[in-house]
């Protein structure tokens, strides 16, 4: 290889290094977040009809057991997509949920009514 | 941050894993070695300038290109338009609910771009514009015996109305859905509005400059998905359908000006979208919250935002080409900058349709059987319909796993990047007499190429589309 071909390499071989660091640093950071597969039911409190602290969170892998409740002050639907499971929760009451993770990807879990994203359910293969 | 920015596609209940770390550098890594095996063992002469094409039995070809089969394929795309617009405006307005959206976003927008690659120019029969414009020409022929007169396309503006209108259509489909900083969707009143005024838009556009040149210039549809087909192996020529040596047909297509944008646009939106929940998310936020607080709208805001960055990602695509082909200006016994740029314009085109199979292969998958369960018994969404008894079907999710469709999109983005370096190659070749100067002309387009490459794998690595 001549000088120019030397020089064309080494950019993009630094280039592909760059982003294989950038993103392998990145998924190392994120693996920080918490898993919910031990411990106790996390719960996901609702105020004004909106979730308090932001959209949850939830990570799981497939095969486990999804649990997770939902204490709310309005009356909705509460929808999870994908597994297409619904449950009414009255306002001041609260919701359990409990069911396989057996379907792969990322879905939302929201008050049907409102369409206001309370979950963001991660299953992971 | 108290604003949140919700998911752009309202018709999606599921939304992709990103692809793990492992796979990503696998990925890179088999990208890196074989863009170098490419520079090594590449071919001194081009082989993909001739088509070679030839035709396919005559009967078969007369029987498919004939008037009633014709007729017929019009026909079923001017129903699927006006009932896309019908189901749209009078429909249910619960996005997944009505045949409008799926069916013109996911169906149409999607499939075409699948089926041209695999089969032809498979639009261009059943494209409801045309075939609305051949009736009403050859109705004014037989009532006013002479062919209707048309203005002379200005061809220094080439098929920059199609690009324009490229970014458009995603435009319309990603950013204009929001509704007090919420994006929200496009919703299927809009959808179907859309469509109206984009077909007397499409027919007012025939009328002044013909039918057959406003498809091959200005008709989104027709320009995008044409594109595709060149890179299959079936194609009409002197309405005889023939086979031809696959590629080859791409390597003319963008002598015509501004076909160089339409790819650059198809990459650019696709990588829009792909972003904007990933790699683009903190950077749309913080925009969006700037732009809110000097005193926008929300939903202003959110589409405003939006748009420029939309805008950026066709400019910076843009840029990486016009870089490489600068690059190339630079070794010795190059054409000119402008034949640059046209020639090399093609060798996009696989990396386009390998970043929509990437970013909309499971999409495509769960949606469709949306189209044709409830979406096809069902079509207004008002429950009460149940045309072919499927109407109570739904999505299945588990259809595809998640290993799957990380496979399908890294083998999608490591198959264009070969498809793409070697068309690259093969038209350095043709230009540059010389066989060592074709080869380092390469260097700019390969890394032109492994940026788009490692680029769309990192999307795929960080956003969920």
């Amino acid at each position: 290889m001549n000088s120019n071909a030397m020089r064309a390499a080494v950019g993009v071989a630094v280039i592909v290094v760059a982003i294989v660091l950038l993103v392998v640093l990145r998924k190392s950071d994120s693996s920080n977040t918490t898993s919910n597969t031990s411990g106790k039911v996390p719960t996901i409190v609702v105020k004004n009809g909106k979730p308090v602290g932001g959209v949850r969170n939830l990570t799981y892998n497939k095969g486990e057991q999804i649990r997770f409740k939902v204490e709310s002050d309005v009356s909705d639907e509460v929808h999870v997509h994908g597994y297409d499971i619904m449950k009414d929760v009255k306002a001041g009451g609260s919701v359990s949920f409990d069911f396989p993770a057996n379907i792969e990807g990322v879905f939302e879990a929201e008050l049907e009514g409102r369409k206001e994203q309370i979950i963001e359910l991660t299953v992971n293969p | 941050m108290s604003l949140l920015l919700p998911v752009a596609h309202a018709l999606v209940a599921r939304k992709d894993l990103p692809i793990p770390a492992w796979l990503f550098a696998w990925g890179a890594s088999i990208v890196l070695i074989i863009s170098f095996f490419a520079l090594s063992a590449a071919w001194r002469k081009p082989r993909f300038e001739q088509e070679r094409w030839r035709p396919v039995g005559a009967g078969f070809s007369r029987a498919l290109l004939s008037m009633p089969v014709q007729v017929l394929c019009g026909v079923v795309g001017i129903f699927l338009l006006g009932f896309s617009i019908y189901a749209g405006l009078h429909g249910t307005e619960a996005p997944d609910r009505n045949f409008a959206l799926t069916f013109i976003f996911v169906t149409a927008w999607l499939g075409f771009p699948l089926f041209s690659v695999i089969f032809g120019d498979v639009f261009r029969p059943f494209n409801p514009w045309r075939a609305i414009g051949r009736m009403v020409g050859g109705a004014f022929s037989a009532v006013a015996g002479q062919r209707p007169g048309h203005l002379t396309y200005p061809e220094r503006l080439g098929r920059w109305p199609a690009a324009i209108g490229l970014l458009a259509v995603v435009w319309l489909e990603v950013v204009y859905g929001a509704s007090g900083g919420v994006a929200v969707g496009l919703s299927p009143d809009a959808a179907g509005l859309a469509a109206l005024i984009y077909s007397i838009y499409t027919l007012a556009m025939m009328a002044l400059f013909g039918v057959e040149k406003w498809c091959q210039r200005g008709e989104i549809f027709s320009v995008y998905f044409g594109m595709f087909s060149q890179l299959g192996t079936f194609g009409v020529k002197d309405g005889r359908l023939g086979r031809r040596l696959p590629l080859s047909a791409s390597t003319h297509w963008a002598t015509v000006p501004g076909s160089a944008a339409v790819v650059i646009a198809s990459i650019a939106s696709t990588s829009f979208d792909g972003a904007q929940e990933g790699a683009f998310k903190s950077g749309i936020l913080q925009t969006f919250e700037w732009l809110a607080e000097a005193g926008f709208s929300l939903t202003t805001s959110l589409r405003l935002t939006d748009t420029i960055f939309m805008l950026l990602c066709f400019a910076g695509v843009g840029l990486v080409y016009l870089i490489g082909v600068r690059g190339m200006a630079t070794v010795r016994g190059a054409p000119p900058l402008k034949k640059l740029r046209e020639g090399f314009a093609h060798t996009l085109i696989p990396i386009a349709f390998a970043y929509l199979v990437a970013h909309y292969f499971s999409l495509f998958v769960f949606q469709e059987q949306a189209q044709f369960t409830y979406l096809l018994s069902d079509p207004l969404g008002t429950a009460t319909t149940d045309l072919f008894g499927t109407a109570s079907g739904g999505i299945d999710f588990k259809l595809l796993s998640a290993n799957a469709i990380w496979y399908v999109q890294v083998g999608a983005l490591v198959i264009g990047h070969v498809v793409g370096l070697t068309l690259a190659h093969d038209r350095a070749t043709a230009y540059w007499g010389d066989y060592r100067q074709a080869a380092r002309s390469q260097y700019w387009m390969l890394a032109v190429m492994v940026a788009f490459t490692c680029f769309g794998l990192y999307l795929l690595s960080v956003a969920n589309a």
